[in-house]
């Protein structure tokens, strides 16, 4: 299902994704140096948006201070199954993205733009195609962009699965010794980042006067918002826009998962009173992650629909690494037995086992999950433990995948 | 990577993809790897100067090559 | 002294022992599989076994064929040490040894530069030393002169039993470690 967009103050305003409209509203692209973009990105405190959230003009300074061939990669993979905001992107505002990439391409003296792309959805690379076919074809050095397809599962979308997948390998993460900003694509000097990152870069660099420097944290996110029926609504939202502006009062008063099924769960109401804001969240012990948030349904239960997505995620495993493929299933074995009334301290010890070992980010990911669970539903826990649930209906949401 | 021998910490970095839970790194290693449940290695600390050169074994006599010593 | 006897004692001689020792090193070979987990002998002795057998017959069949070189009584140049083709004396089983010897180095020198070759490659060189151990058994039998002896049959068979004895207690350790992955959920 394709995400329904809503307009959004900066990033989304354009109101159709031609390159006649998106050149009527910013500047035309320019070739400029690469500590001009790294100073713009630095004084907008330009963060990635891929879910590390690293500062960008570190990344670029990095990549440009080195010699050589380099590679610029946009990852438009979104492999979390709730985020759909790169997708909107590509619908409504791909030039910005193109853009952003052409912009970071240029200033490192690349000229060929590899796009990741997810296999699922066709239709993505169909729009980019569509967008890069009414860019000129103008200037000396012929620019190429070069598609890949990046498999449907979780853990592909991740940093070192993709530069494994544009060096020709399979698609599976590797244990990343050095950065791949120092080494990525074929053992070269790589930018890697998100697609939402290169179109903050953009509208940032190519209308400047828009932003609202001023305030600590200046820029927008983009959310995805899960809804329990119907598609991903993706909204555009300035830093520090209160909550209750995002959700309504009822999806407030329950608990959130933020940042993803790698994130983590804030109580019910605790949103009522706090922004969109990475300070704020650090104050709840959360954070933004890739901008997915997933409020719970009506009468679900936390603890059920935590036990499904660690079920999904156990599954997603690369298989490569053992401590993921043989421990992300006793994990989320043992949370499942918690779940129907049984001990806590297989959970807390699998989790310890499994935490920090494995090549990328998916097994972290997931026990992070597990803790926020455990540390925000300590009562609805307790009443599994004495076979009752909180929640009113068991309503067993579809984790798609 | 080797460690430093002039009596500094190193660190013991596990290749996960090439992991094959041998073994061997915890034979020749126990001070410093034990093993978990699945056979796969769980490092418990840095190298202190004096298990350098055990380590430095430890990690040529994997079998998968999987075992790496980084200096501090 | 390039004639007589002596010559084709150490011929005979080094002969028998990398047969021996390369049985030894392909048995090893097998046995430091990953599913094998031995109470007694812990994993790097059989490994570091295996490597030091591995070297100490890739040593000793070089002494092989340099006494067979040097031997005037037979008409063998340096050049079909390492040419499986072209030797005049029983070209065929003598290039089955050359055949052998170049598998053995190939193997020695890959192993030797592990650190610049990618593991599946390296792994692929390695596995093509499994063809030294047959290879090296039908050229003892072609080449050699004692074949129709007892002791070299008895050799032989015993060197052949090692390794069926090694690779069923191999076969027998994967199919229970897979079972064990299967029952937990986890296909291998």
């Amino acid at each position: 299902m394709r995400p329904v967009v809503g307009p959004g103050p900066w990033l989304l305003r354009s109101p159709d994704p031609s390159l006649e409209t998106h050149r009527s509203t910013y500047r035309p692209l320019t070739t400029t140096s690469a500590e001009n973009l790294a100073s713009s990105a630095e004084a907008a405190a330009l963060r990635g948006r891929g879910g590390a959230a690293f500062p960008f003009a570190t990344k670029l300074r990095a990549v440009a201070a080195r010699r050589g061939r380099k590679h610029v990669v946009v990852n438009l993979s979104e492999g979390e199954p709730a985020s759909a905001k790169d997708a909107a992107l590509v619908l409504t505002a791909p030039h910005l993205v193109l853009d952003g990439a052409e912009l970071v391409a240029r200033a490192l003296g690349v000229s060929e733009v590899h796009l990741a792309v997810p296999d699922e959805h066709r239709w993505i690379s169909e729009h980019l195609e569509r967008a890069i076919a009414e860019r000129p074809r103008t200037g000396r050095r012929r620019f190429r962009w070069r598609f890949h397809e990046v498999a449907a599962r979780f853990v592909s979308g991740e940093a070192s699965a993709v530069t494994e997948l544009v060096s020709g390998r399979a698609n599976l993460p590797v244990t990343s010794w050095v950065p791949t900003a120092i080494e990525g694509v074929r053992g070269q000097p790589t930018l890697l980042s998100n697609a939402e990152t290169f179109a903050q870069l953009a509208a940032l660099v190519l209308d400047p006067g828009s932003a609202r420097p001023t305030d600590d944290e200046p820029g927008t996110r983009l959310l995805s918002l899960n809804y329990a029926s119907g598609p991903i609504r993706v909204v555009e939202v300035w830093h520090g826009t209160p909550w209750c502006a995002v959700l309504d009062a009822e999806q407030l008063s329950r608990p959130v998962l933020l940042g993803g099924y790698h994130g983590t769960w804030v109580a019910g109401g605790a949103l009522r009173n706090r922004t969109v804001s990475a300070a704020d969240l650090a104050d709840l012990g959360s954070g933004l992650g890739a901008g997915v948030v997933i409020p719970l349904d009506e009468g679900e239960c936390p603890v059920h629909r935590t036990n499904l997505i660690l079920g999904y995620l156990a599954g997603q495993s690369a298989r490569r690494c053992g401590p993921c493929l043989r421990g992300l299933p006793a994990l989320a074995a043992a949370f499942d037995d918690l779940a129907h009334g049984g001990e806590l301290d297989p959970v807390l010890e699998l989790a310890g086992l499994v935490e920090g070992r494995g090549a990328c980010a998916h097994p972290d990911g997931t026990v992070r999950l597990v803790r926020s669970a455990l540390k925000t539903f300590g009562t609805e826990i307790e009443a599994h433990a004495h076979g009752t649930c909180t929640g009113r209906a068991l309503i067993t949401a579809a984790v798609t995948a | 990577m080797t460690a430093a021998t002039n009596g500094r910490r190193s660190r013991i970095r596990v290749d996960w993809p090439s992991c094959q839970a041998r073994g061997l790194c915890h034979e020749l290693l126990p001070e410093l790897i034990d093993l978990d449940p699945w056979g796969y290695p769980l490092v418990l600390g840095e190298v202190p100067p004096e298990l350098t050169a055990a380590a430095r074994a430890a990690a040529a006599n994997c079998p998968k090559r999987a075992l790496r010593l980084e200096s501090r | 002294m390039t004639d007589g006897p002596l010559l084709w004692f150490l011929n005979r001689g080094t002969g028998a022992a990398v047969l021996v020792l390369l049985t030894a090193t392909v048995a090893l070979g097998i046995l430091t599989g990953r599913p094998i987990r031995s109470r007694w002998i812990p994993g790097f002795v059989t490994r570091q076994l295996h490597r030091n057998i591995a070297v100490i017959a890739t040593v000793l069949v070089l002494l092989h064929a340099l006494s067979a070189v040097v031997d005037t009584y037979v008409d063998i140049r340096w050049w079909q040490v390492i040419s499986p083709v072209g030797a005049t004396y029983r070209p065929f089983w003598l290039g089955l040894g050359s055949l052998a010897l170049d598998i053995m180095l190939v193997v020695a020198l890959s192993s030797a530069l592990r650190a610049r070759l990618t593991p599946r490659v390296w792994r692929a060189i390695h596995l093509s030393g499994y063809l030294t151990w047959p290879v090296a058994l039908v050229h003892s039998y072609g080449t050699g002169t004692d074949s129709k002896d007892s002791w070299a049959r008895w050799l032989a068979l015993s060197c052949a039993a090692a390794i069926v004895l090694a690779a069923t207690a191999r076969l027998r350790s994967e199919r229970r470690y897979d079972r064990e992955l299967r029952s937990v959920g986890v296909l291998s």
